[in-house]
């Protein structure tokens, strides 16, 4: 008996709708929901993409550990990981292969460097991949593209938002708004977006001086010039947007080599760079105390429990800027599946516009709240502000996540002395604190330490 | 800007110009050597730069053997030691790679082994790279000494003006312009100076010669890697550093050999010592992020005017 005649045509249309009904089911329901990273784990900014690599394999083995995408009927999440590399080439061409090689992903997330984020959601778009990012350029959000989604206020934003911090600081402390500013930073897209708000927003709206303003390639291969002429403009505070740990360490090295340390001089670095732990092993927590710095997101009170777990997990001295992100990508998307019911990556890229929480993972933003607006931009995101101290990054702004009031430099708040007994360019912040040795060449002066600013916090309240 | 201010400006940016002139031109000797004699282009030179920034972070850091010597001395101690230690590791390169594809048994081919050279370097320099990733991973490292954060601050006689003289830098500088003369010495009074200089000029003459033109084409081929470990060694004490940084050098090097002129081993040192000078200096005028174009510019000036380089009477003889 052969197989035709036991089959009918009838029967086998059955089998075949029977069959194309479960594959149906199987692509609402799969065993797993592939999530992709696209971060640089090569070259000058590998250390930030394996500490966000770090925070998303706990959130994909917590996720997983609790039973899975319960809507999926408990799928499990898969992390698939790419090298962004050194290179906005390099970046993208991962991006190509990533989608290339894996069709049915349902998400991803990178390339913490904005350069490397323009160049590769030019490919996650075409492929209709939607894509987190933690990166700060508001160029990537300014493409019109649909699929991209932005956690952090953007670059501007943050200049807009940080200088203001700044200023209401240095008064609320010496009594004296700070009248003159420099940049020193690199080239990349984020820093550059940066730059741009400052000098057309910020500076004439704050009534600043820029005073110097240095733009380098990174990575640096020597700070002194750079360095001396921010020095021959006596600013009263200094926005440091360099990218990665070694230009922040050579940085900070050649200002304290210069007597200028963030004790002197206030120092605002940006970017969870600036809060990595390799810094102390860069250089000493000594070159490092008091420097403030702006970055899209910290760990706060609700992230107690995962800080502590992370440092159990990974040994890392603390949960920072960069790890938290990566927690939080993936958790944005299990939120996201779960709303969609699908992992379908058109159905998620729409779950991700219309989704609007202020549970779940939107706790691990300050603002505590997960809406993207029609840009993909998340709408209140807020910056935070943390300082070094002792060295360690504590969290002082905002309420949400500060354990510590924000301490300024007594030397860049107060008024200026009148000029030195022995000449020279008295007044500024290089006399305030005069060595014995040199009248323009101070030292860090034993038991400065600054004065301290409540801010944000109603008064008796716990630091 | 006042005169004060602008004084101290030049002076600084002088200054740091010739420290780091200095020790990128040791740094291009290396490639020069290898150049010179072997006329092989090593696309790996960075890597062994970065070799040698390992090598001396292991020796002097943690565990290592100079750990002992503190971070004052250590540093530029373990700089010194990971030249013999890459000259090995170059030595042995050599043996099994580079002498497939150069010296006396490419003599003669229609390339002279430059395309097997092109390719074999950059291998090299990949899997180095790669290799180092694996094995030392990609957390940023550095050699840390209080000096790479001191200065020296010296008055210049014009008001409160003065220069301040990074001391890791300026004890680098000396140590890279001690080994260049050292190995001036080598290759101008020594028998194995002669030896290497024969094996450059006519390699087919200097085997008559009864020179063992392999043996001296491994050990320029060591010696072009160890110097440039030594100057690896020297720049760790300053910056920070991972797998791929040779990446950043490579090409500083071969503006520096070009620059010098090709085949001169001296003038290796003064173009990587003008290279240097100029990233330095160029930041006074132009924004910093133009630093390496300004290097071009004046590299593309110098091959217009001078297209033998700045010493090229000297790439007659290596």
């Amino acid at each position: 008996m052969s197989l035709n005649t036991t089959i009918g045509r009838r029967t086998a249309l059955a089998g075949a709708a029977a069959l194309a009904g479960t594959r149906i089911a199987r692509a609402q329901t799969p065993a797993e929901v592939k999530l992709a990273m696209l971060v640089p784990l090569s070259g000058p900014w590998a250390r930030s993409g394996l500490l966000e690599q770090m925070g998303a394999r706990m959130a994909v083995d917590d996720i997983n550990n609790a039973g899975g995408i319960k809507a999926l009927g408990g799928a499990k999440v898969k992390l698939l990981e790419f090298d962004a590399g050194e290179s906005a080439e390099k970046a993208k061409d991962a991006a190509q292969r990533m989608v290339a090689q894996e069709p049915d992903l349902s998400g991803g997330f990178g390339c913490w460097l904005s350069t490397f984020t323009l160049a590769a959601t030019e490919v996650t778009e075409r492929a209709e991949l939607p894509w987190l990012t933690l990166s700060y350029s508001d160029l990537i959000t300014n493409r019109g593209y649909k699929y991209v989604f932005q956690c952090s206020p953007t670059a501007d934003a943050q200049a807009k938002e940080l200088v203001p911090i700044i200023m209401d600081l240095a008064q609320s402390t010496g009594g004296k708004r700070p009248t003159k500013v420099a940049i020193v930073g690199d080239n990349s897209a984020s820093s550059v977006s940066f730059y741009k708000a400052i000098h057309e927003i910020v500076v004439p709206e704050q009534k600043l001086t820029l005073v110097t303003d240095e733009v380098f390639t990174p990575p640096l291969s020597d700070a002194t010039t750079i360095v001396q002429k921010l020095r021959s403009g006596k600013p009263d505070f200094v926005l440091m947007q360099s990218t990665n740990a070694g230009d922040d360490r050579m940085l900070v090295d050649k200002f304290y080599e210069f007597g200028l340390t963030a004790q002197k001089m206030a120092m605002i670095g940006g970017g969870g760079h600036w809060c990595q732990p390799e810094l102390t092993k860069l250089t000493t927590k000594e070159h490092l105390e008091g420097v403030i710095v702006g970055l899209a997101n910290w760990p706060g009170k609700a992230m107690q429990d995962v800080n502590k777990r992370f440092i159990e997990r990974t040994k890392e001295p603390w949960f920072g800027h960069d790890s938290l992100f990566g927690y939080t990508h993936v958790m944005t998307y299990v939120a996201a599946i779960e709303h969609a019911k699908s992992a379908d990556r058109r159905k998620v890229m729409e779950s991700l516009h219309t989704m609007d929480i202020t549970d779940g993972p939107a706790r691990f933003f300050p603002d505590g709240r997960i809406k993207f607006d029609e840009k993909g931009r998340r709408v209140g995101a807020k910056l935070c502000v943390v300082q070094w101290r002792d060295g360690v990054p504590v969290p002082v702004f905002p309420d949400a996540v500060a354990t510590h009031n924000a301490v300024w430099p007594k030397a860049s708040a107060a008024p200026s002395p009148p000029p030195l007994a022995g000449g020279g360019r008295g007044g500024g912040v290089f006399n305030a604190c005069p060595s014995p040795l040199s009248p323009r060449h101070p030292r860090a002066c034993p038991g400065d330490q600054g004065f301290r600013l409540c801010r944000d916090r109603s008064p008796g309240q716990a630091p | 800007m006042d005169i004060e201010s602008l004084i101290e400006n030049v002076l600084n940016a002088l200054t740091a110009g010739v420290t780091i002139g200095c020790i990128y031109g040791l740094m291009c000797i290396g490639l020069g050597l290898i150049f010179g004699i072997m006329k092989v282009v090593n696309f790996a030179q960075g890597e062994l730069l970065m070799l040698g920034m390992f090598a001396s972070l292991y020796l002097v850091t943690g565990g290592g053997i100079l750990a002992f010597l503190g971070p004052y001395i250590g540093p530029f101690v373990g700089a010194l030691l990971a030249g013999p230690i890459v000259f090995v590791v170059g030595a042995l390169i050599h043996k099994f790679l580079i002498s497939r594809v150069s010296g006396l048994k490419t003599a003669g081919t229609i390339d002279d082994g430059h395309f097997g050279q092109l390719i074999v370097t950059l291998g090299i320099s990949l899997i180095l790279q790669n290799g180092g990733m694996i094995v030392f991973g990609s957390t940023p490292f550095t050699v840390q000494t209080p000096l790479s954060s001191s200065a020296i601050e010296v008055a210049v006689g014009y008001g409160d003006a003065s220069v301040f003289l990074n001391k890791a830098k300026l004890i680098a500088c000396a140590v890279a312009i001690a080994v260049a003369i050292a190995l001036y010495m080598v290759m101008e009074f020594t028998r194995i100076g002669k030896a290497l200089r024969a094996a450059a000029d006519n390699p087919t003459a200097a085997t008559y010669m009864g020179i063992n033109v392999d043996k001296y084409y491994r050990m320029a081929f060591g010696m072009g890697c160890g110097i440039t470990a030594i100057a690896g060694g020297l720049m760790a004490t300053y910056l920070s550093f991972g797998p791929f940084v040779g990446f950043d050098y490579v090409i500083i090097m071969y503006s520096g050999v070009v620059l010098g002129g090709i085949g001169s081993i001296m003038g290796a040192f003064w173009g990587g010592l003008t290279v240097g000078f100029v990233q330095q200096v160029s930041a006074l005028i132009l924004p910093p992020q133009l630093q390496n174009a300004a290097i071009f510019i004046v590299f593309l000036l110098i091959v217009l005017l001078r297209p033998q380089g700045l010493f090229g009477r000297s790439a007659e003889r290596a």
